[in-house]
């Protein structure tokens, strides 16, 4: 019953990474369209200096959706993975600091309150989801050992010929 | 085994900075092209942010607002929730709270003096409640609506006359 387990983590990784790909696929998709918009909003927060507002709001749209789609594909894994982590991390800590200083990035107020409003609040929680979902994936791309858990599995898919062709690799 | 791990996370480390400069180079062409580009380096000072929307700049100097504070001039309106403006506002401004503009404009309205001009403020330098207030009191007919940028702080530090709601001052 080992070989279940395996199994069941490897079919669980697919869905993740599926899952987080499209998510960031379909969050980029308006922040493409409507850069005037974004960059507001990354002003709005407060963290970056002023000149760099806008190559943020312009290249970070980009940056999710390719790595959406490179998670979605299965292209170059371990990159992928690690920059959603990145990704996450940042918007999380981001929220939270504006939070702590009671800086409501809807209105680019201090509201005097430190706990937020509830939309903020729901994308915390939401955000805090989809990093336990990346953790996931960095545990899978980094921390599973042997190779033979998954040449042990009867699935042959994307990740496992990316993981071959890794080790190949020099 | 950990020879490969120290592989995985050096080819993670080579793709991911792959991934920053593709996603770089792709978005920063594209923005180049498209309808609706972006500067840049995009210009988010006071002036620049706070326009109406035929271009017109909607803010009011500091010194300006004073003096017609001191004359009674103009009417002073506190754009930001209720909370703030009863522990403290602008002495003789009222409260019309941009987020709940819908409920209370037309009680207000009625009070507003349309030959003075209206002076919005709120707490911040990046705050756009003032603003907002401010360009939809131009909307509404009140065609002489400024900004007080970051008011509530400037009139702190400034020293000016403040009410809140344990003064007997309502007006």
């Amino acid at each position: 019953m080992a070989v279940e387990k395996k199994h069941v983590r490897l079919i669980l990784f697919h869905i993740a990474r599926f899952f987080l790909g499209g998510v960031f696929v379909y969050a980029s998709y308006d922040k493409i369209l409507n850069p005037d918009v974004f960059a507001q909003a990354v002003f709005n927060y407060q963290i970056l200096p002023d000149n760099l507002v806008n190559l943020a709001a312009i290249i970070l749209p980009w940056l999710e959706l390719i790595i959406g789609f490179c998670l979605i594909i299965g292209w170059w894994i371990p990159g992928a993975v690690v920059i959603v982590n990145g990704l996450l991390l940042v918007f999380i800590s981001a929220s939270f600091f504006n939070l702590a200083r009671g800086l409501d990035v809807h209105c680019g107020c201090f509201s005097g309150g430190i706990l937020g409003t509830t939309s903020t609040r729901f994308a915390i929680l939401r955000d805090t989801f989809f990093l336990a979902v990346s953790f996931f994936l960095i545990y899978m791309v980094f921390f599973i050992e042997k190779k033979s858990d998954f040449q042990s599995v009867e699935f042959q898919n994307q990740f496992t010929q990316n993981f071959n062709i890794l080790k190949e690799r020099k | 085994m950990s020879e490969n791990k120290k592989r995985i996370w050096i080819l993670a480390f080579r793709q991911g900075l792959a991934f920053i400069v593709i996603s770089a180079i792709v978005a920063l062409a594209v923005n180049q092209f498209r309808p609706g580009r972006i500067n840049i380096v995009g210009d988010w000072s006071a002036e620049a942010r706070f326009r109406s929307d035929d271009g017109n700049l909607m803010v009011i100097a500091f010194e300006e607002a004073r003096k017609l504070f001191e004359s009674q001039d103009a009417t002073f309106i506190d754009a930001r929730p209720e909370g703030q403006y009863h522990q403290g506002h602008i002495k003789g401004a009222m409260s019309l709270p941009w987020q709940s503009v819908n409920d209370y404009f037309f009680e207000i309205e009625e009070q507003l003096d349309s030959s003075k001009p209206i002076i919005t403020y709120c707490d911040g330098e990046t705050c756009e409640l003032s603003h907002e207030l401010a360009l939809f009191l131009k909307d509404m007919g009140f065609n002489n609506s400024r900004v007080l940028v970051n008011g509530w702080s400037l009139w702190l530090k400034a020293g000016l006359p403040v009410a809140s709601d344990s003064d007997a001052d309502e007006e």
